[in-house]
């Protein structure tokens, strides 16, 4: 008798049911839509801040001071320690390594240069000499030039797109493009490979110097020497525009540091720093330690490299992380604010649509009463009703929902963001909710009323 | 006798017009916080990318020709005097001039290599605002007595706040000499924990570079479009040096600033369109229920574009109503929401308003539409009750 009652009931105003059904899938569907977004825009958010490069540096414990200006360091190399490169797969293995999407070794090497058969020898002290030469002269010149005065030029030995084999077994790829995405190869040239005897040159480097793509340049130090093929211009805006930049094998060879480097760039997906996160780990009982360790904040995965490279001190570049951190908290508390705002506008929107389509059934209820139904009876025809619609409406909304959510994330960052199962009984839920919300005042309401008039028509 | 049959209609349903009403009010409510919200978002979010610091430098033009990076002093160098003519362009946040030589310093006999940095000690942690300094900040711009020395520099030669350091430089003219109290210990996870950083005078003095800076750190606010012209403005207005970007952060801001407006501007549409179509709904329905007075009406001799008007004028007058309403409440929602996301109230704008209100009362007319379709009521039926 109930079902048939409010299925007549469906059969005989399908336009009533059909707006306050839609009005429920729709306000589903956008708070179904925010929330799937505002879930899933911190990690799409954190990795687009990866655009940003590096977030941890890792450079030997024992080391001395660098002499570091604008990222280049101009330490001698017979100054200061050195990482073994060996150890880089390592890197994999951690708690977090997949939040780890890159990382890159760099060798800076002080070199003497020979370019087009002008040697260009270029003391610590700004001095230069100038020594026309010709021919094979030119790497014993380099490799005789006094090592104290040092050399003036710098030579960048790192990995642009390294494939890195992991103890698993499975490759990763990494290197500059990975962590320096602002790195440029000008028209016109390529990236060295990295098994070849060659190198980029900074736009500065190879104006200044006139340096043109193909051409052979001669690099040395006091202990070895290096003729190297220009393939490239590159291009960065920072001091690599006056550098030559070349695969790390070859720094490693120029330094006589075989299978070492000196510093590490690494680029990883953190979670922004919170209260917690910003704490001292040496205050946490073991309990939160575990939580922290299991966060993936910037400090837990510094550590844990940390646990890794026992000889190398783990340091976070703050102007990135925390940066990174502040901005994506703004971000992420202005998306959770509009988002409650949808839901509330969704919620009353909804709610007086459902109040609406109650009260104009005033003559129902009182034809009910008049045949003596209770106002218990009267009340729960109609909220079944709502509830139904509210199922309904809910559900169709959180389908349509997952569609727009994926749409909006598709359109902003270029990933579909995944439907979240778990917004489905939340969607149900606020559905019901509105809809019995915004349908109780009215009924109970409409219950008061005396039968009589209602159905003589006043 | 128009606005006395108006004013009865409202009177005669209030429970109903006061659920449409709520309806309007709350979508104007949020129409207007999200539109506030959007006009400003671009700003205050450009304004949030501060914290990832300078974002362009000033170098002087020749620096091309630098060929010994290795040692700052023999870089070339530019007038101080260009820090004036930064003070008075728009939209420079901060700025600071840098000048770095590598002295030496001494700790007993022993001597070590280190850069000592010179600059506005006042301005450049503001600029960076990641800096952690552990002692006291110097905040005299002037002061030649004390330095800030870098984490590392502290930890490898065993410094602290109150050491005394002597940094000694050299050239051909001969040594000089300085003395310093250390200040504080920074920490910045970058090249400065490897530094000293004093004022810059004290370094000017050192080098023997009166009024001389090597390097200016800038950070430039503003919209993506204000971008692009006041960096022509820059560079026109300090002719004769090089005024470029650095990519990683500019790179950055450009790459994110768009994707998250993009967000903000596809949530503002969804709620727009959801509060519309709700309030239409809500209209509709009302509307509908006007088709016992339209036929009485007609029955009584009313012309119908008269009485089509008398129940527009009501829908109107409801759409106004909650248009206003909303507006003075979303007022309130946008300041929430810009103390909430960004910690500075979104301030409301007066444009808002006629936005607000056009689009409630045409969402009103338009839920009062189906009303049109009563021209084709016959009185009798409705009176019949049929």
């Amino acid at each position: 008798m109930f079902l048939r009652i409010v299925a007549e009931s469906f059969a005989r105003s399908p336009r009533r049911k059909l707006i306050t059904g839609a009005a429920l899938a729709l306000g589903m569907a956008v708070a179904t839509a925010t929330l799937t977004v505002a879930l899933s825009v911190g990690d799409r958010l954190a990795a687009e801040f990866r655009s940003l490069g590096a977030n941890l540096l890792v450079t030997p414990k024992a080391d001395t001071l660098p002499l570091e200006v604008g990222g280049v360091d101009y330490r001698p190399v017979n100054a200061g320690a050195y990482l073994p490169v060996d150890d880089l797969p390592k890197l994999k293995q951690i708690f977090w390594r997949n939040n780890i999407v890159g990382f890159t070794p760099f060798l800076d090497v002080p070199v003497g240069g020979v370019f087009d058969g002008e040697a260009i020898l270029v003391r610590r002290d700004g001095k230069r000499s100038y020594a026309p030469i010709y021919g094979s002269h030119s790497d014993s010149l380099l490799t005789s030039w006094d090592k104290n005065s040092g050399w003036g030029l710098v030579l960048i030995g790192t990995w642009v797109h390294h494939v890195v084999k992991l103890p698993d077994g499975a490759l990763f790829d990494t290197g500059v493009d990975i962590t320096h995405p602002w790195w440029k190869i000008e028209d016109g040239g390529r990236w060295f490979g990295e098994d070849n005897a060659e190198c980029v040159v900074g736009k500065k480097f190879a104006s200044h110097w006139k340096i043109q793509v193909g051409k052979t340049i001669s690099v040395g130090t006091s202990s070895s020497a290096s003729r190297l093929q220009v393939t490239g211009i590159l291009s960065t805006d920072g001091p690599e525009d006056d550098a030559i930049v070349a695969p790390l094998a070859v720094a490693e060879k120029l330094a006589n540091q075989p299978g070492k480097f000196r510093k590490l760039m690494v680029s990883a997906v953190v979670k922004p720093d919170d209260a917690f996160g910003r704490r001292d780990p040496g205050t946490f009982t073991p309990a939160e330690f575990d939580r922290w360790y299991c966060s993936a904040y910037i400090s837990s995965i510094a550590l844990q490299i940390q646990q890794t490279f026992l000889d190398a001190d783990v340091k976070a570049i703050r102007q990135v992380s925390e940066g990174e951190s502040q901005i994506l908290g703004r971000i992420s508390a202005l998306l959770w604010v509009v988002t409650l705002a949808a839901l509330v506008a969704a919620g009353l929107a909804v709610g007086a649509t459902a109040a609406t389509t109650v009260l104009e059934r005033q003559k129902e209820v009182g034809l009910m009463k008049a045949l003596g139904a209770s106002k218990l009876l009267v009340g729960s025809f109609f909220l079944g009703e709502q509830l139904l619609l509210a199922i309904f409406g809910g559900g169709l909304g959180y389908a349509f929902g997952v569609l727009m959510a994926r749409w909006l994330s598709l359109s902003v960052f270029g990933v579909s963001a995944p439907a979240r199962i778990i917004l489905l009984p939340v969607a149900l839920g606020l559905a019901v909710f509105v809809a019995l919300a915004g349908s109780l005042y009215p009924l109970r309401r409409a219950a008061r009323f005396d039968p009589a008039p209602i159905l003589r028509g006043e | 006798m128009f606005w006395r049959i108006v004013g009865r209609l409202f009177r005669a349903s209030r429970g109903r017009l006061a659920v449409a009403l709520i309806a309007l009010a709350s979508g104007a409510t949020v129409t207007t916080a999200l539109v506030n919200l959007h006009f400003d978002a671009e700003r205050k979010l450009g304004a949030e990318f501060r914290a990832l610091g300078p974002n362009f430098l000033v170098l002087p033009q020749d620096s091309a020709a630098r060929t010994s990076l290795s040692d700052p002093q023999a870089s070339p160098l530019m007038d101080e005097s260009v820090m004036d003519r930064l003070a008075k362009s728009q939209g420079v946040g901060y700025s600071a001039p840098f000048l770095y030589v590598v002295a030496s310093i001494y700790r007993g006999q022993d001597s070590h290599q280190v850069v000592v940095a010179g600059t506005w000690l006042d301005r450049a942690p503001q600029l960076s605002p990641w800096w952690k300094i552990a002692g006291g900040p110097i905040v005299d711009r002037n002061d030649t007595s004390r330095c800030l020395i870098g984490r590392s520099v502290a930890k490898q030669l065993g410094f602290a706040p109150g050491s005394q350091i002597e940094l000694r430089y050299d050239d051909q003219k001969g040594e000089r000499r300085v003395s310093l109290i250390v200040a504080g210990v920074v920490d910045t996870g970058g090249q400065e924990d490897n530094q000293v950083l004093a004022s810059l005078g004290t370094v000017q003095n050192l080098a023997d570079a009166k009024g001389r800076v090597g390097l200016i750190k800038i950070r430039l606010t503003g919209t993506l479009e204000e971008f692009s012209s006041r960096i022509l403005w820059l560079s026109s207005e300090l002719r004769g040096y090089d005024v470029r970007p650095i990519p990683q952060i500019t790179q950055a801001e450009g790459q994110l600033l768009p994707r998250i407006q993009g967000l903000i501007y596809a949530m503002v549409a969804l709620i727009l369109v959801l509060t519309a179509l709700c309030v239409f709904a809500s209209m509709a329905a009302l509307a509908m229920e006007r088709r016992r007075d339209v036929g009485l009406m007609k029955a009584i001799g009313g012309k119908i574009s008269r009485i089509v008007a008398i129940f527009l004028t009501e829908a109107g007058a409801l759409g106004l109503a909650g248009a206003l309403i909303g507006y003075v409440a979303g007022i309130f929602l946008s300041r929430w929401i810009g103390w909430r996301a960004f910690g500075v109230a979104i301030n409301a704008r007066l444009e808002v308003l006629p936005l607000v209100v056009a689009l409630m009362v045409g969402v009103a007319l338009a839920g009062a539409f189906p009303l049109r379709l009563l021209g084709r009521i016959r009185p009798a039926e409705i009176l019949r009750g049929e």
